[in-house]
């Protein structure tokens, strides 16, 4: 189950190598002038460079290893096998993988998972990206709005998908249906339409995450020069063309950040979907992970259950390498 | 200095960290506390979690073994999966009859002596068919059984002028009624027929479909002798049934919205708000409503369908569960729960939901222990002459599941063809038969 933690893989490898030892280590004192360095000492000057990172990051590390990368590693392991506990653990090979593709629930589940992944990333973005374009500013105002957009991304998902449950109420009655009701519309079915329900559990994503994307696009904002702007206006450049050339081109690294947690967040998606509808009605809203839990926890099928989270792990480290490698390529070029 | 200072430190916390993580591997492998008392486990609200706190501490009185007590009502089996991952599980649960076959096929659960066992000659025949596994032995020790009836808004029935149901047509005339006719004579649109959690969580909508599919005439599996099955999922009767239950989704339009995410102890509140009036529910219901609704609700046997009338019956195991270092513990808990007088506490007719919905054990009589109820003694009655248990595979759960899966499916999607989707269905059950090797085809 744990096998699912590609981010966190990413970070910690990068942080191991950032703080690693580079060429603008200070590191220790060059010798003093006269004093003659002996082999031996400049040996053990440089084990001692080489391994003194590495015992100051030792806690962290270990706690990673403990907490993180061991289960993880214990996740594969189980992947093998057929796994029952009191009656020994059964070696299956790649059984579980081959049983992966042959179920039809699981490549449904992946469908659902991409178009949740792409829907809710590209919504969230467009959505942070305006609300931070009628957000961005100093007033004290400005700050008081965009702490109370900010709300959605601090409540808890649990309550906040029970709530749109009950807003999403598919009666007459329901709140939604009541508002939907004053412009003449008949009463949606939401949620217990499966030709919609993925539909309606991805405005509950973009809802939730918007206003995240929303403060990273400020960070960006705040970052461009306000003169390109300006040059940019003297040369008779309006509103969608300053958009376009000037905002759009500066914000570039910070939409691929985004894009690369939104994605990782996308497809590991699971309270939301499982408080909203548990995958229902007819599977039209099974994603990947309310998958491995009815196979992990409902079926007690964790070897499965294990695989099934590895490729779901693969599938999140790929994602991430892919935007890391593309990010790399255009910030050299 | 400095920088040995830092060393150590870092060392220091390397090798704490290094403790830890060995301390707990060493941890105890089996449930249980160190001070000898029993882990025990139910699947139940508060409410009834209080009632079975009384049973235990009466067990401690007469017995002096002591008794940790968890109620758990949210994702119970995930939590036995994980406690069975861990090899550190409770030393008894007490949990759904549907879950022996995945508690046998994982080895989680020890096999029970009923000749050995206490008073195991007083439990119900029946009843220790629920805690029969596939191979003939016994891997639990039945607590109590269930039947289901219909619950009805008697106070709107009788303001619409219509009689108790007695057939599927009956039923379904008195929830189209209470759907349209404003039974609450509150002026707005805002009752429902039938109140139905059709949710695929934990296979909801095939456990509340059981009983319908049989009244129907129809069955998941038949026997074909020597313990072997073949899918009946797909004959014309089931089929007929599932188009039945469709209609009242579909046709009639008389099951409340959002039933299809539904799930039960969500589900429960439809009835008491007022918001719909028939449920088809079980005997741990009765008291809450009766709380909520007083006087306003009856509860009848489910009416006759083309093939007659049944109920779902079922109930809850005591499991002995594996890796457990008290055994002789384990044992006498569970002859105490099976005991009249754990049963009599079990059946608290003070409480809401009691633990025991109905006795076990043929020296307690159900109907006495709940003040003589009526309703208490339909629920006796419709278990011993209509009840029905879903068929003994080995491990009923996946059947469950997707039959839960399908008949979602066909209540959500309208235009789906119940007969073109059974005969699916029918051929996954015939897989899954082939998985267990108990394929009679």
């Amino acid at each position: 189950m744990t096998a699912g933690t590609g981010p966190s893989t990413t970070r910690g490898s990068s942080a191991a190598t950032g703080l690693g030892p580079t060429h603008s280590d200070p590191g220790p004192p060059p010798p003093r002038p006269g004093s003659v360095t002996s082999v031996p000492s400049a040996r053990r000057v440089r084990l001692r460079r080489a391994v003194l990172p590495w015992l100051f990051l030792s806690p962290a590390l270990l706690l990673f290893l403990y907490f993180k990368y061991l289960p993880m590693a214990k996740g594969i392991n189980l992947s093998f096998y057929k796994v029952q506990p009191f009656l020994g653990d059964q070696w299956v090979g790649l059984d579980n993988y081959t049983r992966i593709l042959d179920e039809e629930s699981f490549r449904r589940a992946f469908g659902h998972t991409v178009v949740y992944a792409v829907a809710q990333t590209a919504g969230a973005i467009l959505v942070g990206f305006v609300l931070a374009l009628l957000l961005e500013g100093r007033a004290r105002t400005l700050w008081f709005v965009r702490s109370a957009a900010f709300l959605p991304v601090v409540a808890a998902v649990a309550v906040v998908a029970e709530v749109w449950r009950l807003l999403y109420f598919p009666g007459q009655e329901g709140m939604l249906n009541s508002l939907l009701s004053w412009f003449g519309s008949d009463a949606q079915r939401f949620l217990d339409d499966p030709d919609q329900a993925l539909g309606w559990v991805i405005v509950v994503g973009i809802w939730k995450n918007a206003p995240y994307d929303m403060m990273i696009v400020l960070a960006g904002l705040a970052s461009i020069d306000r003169q390109l702007y300006e040059s940019a206006a003297l040369d008779g450049a309006g509103l969608v063309r300053r958009l376009r050339h000037v905002t759009l081109p500066a914000l570039r690294p910070v939409v691929t950040i985004l894009l690369t947690l939104a994605a990782i967040r996308g497809m590991r998606v699971f309270t939301e979907v499982y408080i909203l509808t548990g995958g229902g009605p007819a599977g039209s809203t099974d994603v990947l992970m309310t998958r491995i839990y009815d196979l992990g926890f409902r079926a007690n099928d964790l070897g499965f259950a294990s695989a099934c989270s590895v490729v779901l792990f693969l599938l999140t480290l790929v994602l991430t390498g892919g935007v890391t490698w593309y990010r790399r390529r255009k910030e050299l070029s | 200095m400095r920088t040995s200072r830092g060393l150590s430190a870092a060392l220091a916390v390397a090798g704490l960290t290094v403790l830890t993580a060995c301390g707990s591997g060493t941890g105890s492998s089996s449930g249980g506390s160190s001070d000898g008392s029993l882990e025990v486990w139910s699947r139940s609200s508060p409410v009834t979690g209080a009632v079975y706190k009384k049973i235990f501490a009466e067990f401690t009185e007469e017995t002096g073994v002591k008794v940790e007590y968890t109620p758990i009502l949210d994702n119970f089996e995930q939590r036995v999966a994980e406690a069975a991952t861990a090899r550190d599980l409770p030393d008894i649960v007490i949990n759904d009859s549907g879950m022996l076959g995945t508690n046998v096929s994982q080895g989680l659960v020890q096999e029970v002596d009923r000749d050995k066992l206490k008073g195991s000659a007083d439990l119900l025949d029946r009843a220790w068919d629920q805690a029969k596994a596939f191979d003939g032995k016994y891997y639990g020790v039945p607590f109590n059984v269930q039947s289901f009836a219909t619950f009805i808004r008697k106070d709107w029935r009788e303001k619409l002028g219509l009689k108790q149901p007695r057939t599927w047509d009956d039923l379904t005339a008195l929830a189209k009624a209470f759907q349209t006719k404003d039974p609450d004579g509150n002026g707005k649109d805002d009752t429902y027929g039938m109140l139905v959690p059709a949710s695929t969580d934990r296979g909801y909508a095939s456990w509340w479909a059981a009983s319908y599919l049989w009244q129907g005439g129809g069955d998941f599996l038949t026997e074909s002798g020597d313990g072997k099955y073949v899918p009946a999922v797909d004959s014309p009767q089931s089929v007929a049934a599932a188009r039945w239950m469709q209609d009242l989704f579909c046709e009639e339009k008389v099951v409340v919205p959002g039933a299809l995410t539904l799930q039960t102890k969500d589900a429960h509140e439809f009835f008491s708000s007022g918001k719909a009036g028939v449920y088809m529910t079980g005997p741990y219901m009765v008291g809450k409503y009766d709380v909520d609704l007083g006087k306003k609700f009856e509860v009848i046997a489910s009416p006759a369908g083309p093939g007659g009338q049944a109920t779902l019956a079922e109930g809850e195991n005591v499991y002995l569960m594996a890796g457990s270092k008290l055994q002789e513990q384990q044992r006498r808990l569970a002859e105490f729960l099976i005991s009249p007088k754990g049963q009599k506490i079990g059946l608290n007719s003070t409480r809401p939901e009691p633990p025991v919905r109905l006795s076990v054990n043929k020296k307690v009589d159900t109907v006495a222990e709940r003040g003589g109820d009526a309703r208490w003694k339909m629920f006796v009655d419709e278990f011993n002459a209509h009840g029905r248990y879903t068929p003994n595979v080995p491990n009923w759960q996946p059947f469950r599941q997707k039959s839960g899966e399908t008949l979602n499916g066909l209540f959500a999607r309208c235009d789906a063809d119940p007969k073109a989707e059974l005969t699916k269905l029918a051929d996954e059950f015939k897989q899954e038969l082939e998985t267990q090797k108990v394929y009679g085809g």
